[in-house]
């Protein structure tokens, strides 16, 4: 059965908690699921990320009660995993817009435990993917971009997703590319290094099979960084 | 049953430190490597070039860029136009922080062409992401509409 198939059947088994507020699907497959009919030519490990805002927590719990299909990891509660082939993982992290924004820490739960990551603060619900039956709740592109380009990566993994950083930039509009800016000049000065020493790795990652090829679009990842140098200097 | 997340909140904390710590020495030794991928970032091509034509370059008043001596062995990287590289025997490198550019030890860069990328509209560009193929090839439309180097 295809990645995408697995990807869709995954969505529409939780499909109740998509519907809570604020609750998206962040994650490496959210470039998967902004191709052309949710084409998901991406290689990307085999999970899921819903992001559950804290406040919308009780209600995701509610709404896990009518999931069928998947088990709890005693050992990461916060993963589910598939008892069917045709699902794949899903893996619940926390977003928190409140005092805590910005900060990471353990959101304690006996039956849903969550680590809320710090810098999914800077998601914002974008504009939903329909495909077929479903109404897939994604950030916008410019947060999305932003955490991606955040977080602290290594190795393979750590290319992988910078790679997936290359994929978002290429089905980014213009005005996704303003935004991003604009929340880049919102950031911590160290925070702001950090972006743009992760976009010079990327200008200078080798291809890999199956993922996008950031080489013939290094002169757009150089526009790029100048844009954040001169967003810097103002 | 929290123990594990509890780990890895402890784990990215020390990342934040790490990540602080480093943006505090970027000035100094550490940051060297940002400020090469930095040079790196602005140049299309990269070109290894005998000893005597990076004299040549130096004594025609073209300045190495100051990276290049925060290295060891210290480098001499320069930015030239196009049509200064027919007076040079260059030799091309990957544009990447791999072996071959690490070992050479005079270097020139060509900056990304005025001219290219050539732009196509923004809708025709959208949701088509081209991928490597196993054979390196390039499939899906390319969003400038370009032929892939």
């Amino acid at each position: 059965m295809e990645f995408r198939t697995r990807l869709l059947e995954t969505l529409r088994a939780v499909r109740s908690v998509l519907n809570e507020p604020g609750v998206l699907v962040g994650g490496s497959e959210v470039p998967n699921l902004l191709e052309i009919d949710a084409r998901s030519s991406l290689v990307v490990s085999e999970d899921v990320d819903i992001v559950v805002p804290v406040d919308s927590h009780d209600g995701v719990k509610r709404a896990l009660q009518s999931v069928v299909g998947f088990q709890q990891s005693a050992e990461e509660p916060s993963v589910w995993l598939p008892q069917r082939p045709e699902l794949i993982e899903v893996n619940f992290i926390g977003m928190d817009s409140g005092p805590r924004a910005g900060e990471t820490y353990v959101f304690e739960d006996a039956a849903l435990p969550l680590l809320v990551f710090g810098n999914l603060c800077l998601l914002r619900p974008g504009k939903p993917v329909h495909v077929e039956d479903l109404v897939i709740p994604v950030p916008r592109p410019a947060g999305l971009l932003a955490e991606k380009l955040l977080t602290d990566r290594s190795g393979d993994k750590g290319d992988r997703d910078l790679l997936v950083v290359m994929g978002l930039l290429l089905v980014s509009e213009p005005a996704d590319l303003d935004e991003l800016v604009t929340l880049y000049q919102s950031l911590a000065p160290d925070q702001r290094y950090s972006i743009r020493s992760n976009l010079g790795i990327l200008s200078l990652l080798e291809p890999r099979s199956q993922m996008p090829d950031p080489v013939p679009h290094r002169a757009r990842l150089a526009k790029l960084m100048a844009r954040f140098e001169r967003a810097d200097a103002t | 049953m929290t123990a594990r997340l509890h780990e890895r909140v402890r784990r990215m904390r020390e990342r934040a430190l790490i990540r602080a710590w480093e943006y505090r020495q970027r000035a100094y030794s550490k940051g060297v490597w940002f400020r090469l991928r930095r040079v790196l970032v602005d140049a299309e091509r990269a070109f290894s070039i005998p000893e005597g034509d990076a004299d040549q370059l130096e004594s025609e008043g073209q300045q190495p860029l100051a990276v290049g001596h925060e290295l060891s062995p210290a480098k001499r990287i320069f930015f030239v136009r196009r049509e200064q590289l027919l007076k040079l025997d260059a030799v091309e490198l990957p544009v990447r922080l791999t072996a071959p550019p690490l070992q050479a030890t005079s270097v020139v860069l060509v900056a990304h062409g005025v001219d290219r990328p050539r732009r196509v509209s923004s809708a025709a560009s959208r949701h088509s992401i081209p991928r490597c193929t196993s054979s390196g090839n390039v499939t899906g439309r390319l969003p400038y509409g370009q032929a892939h180097a």
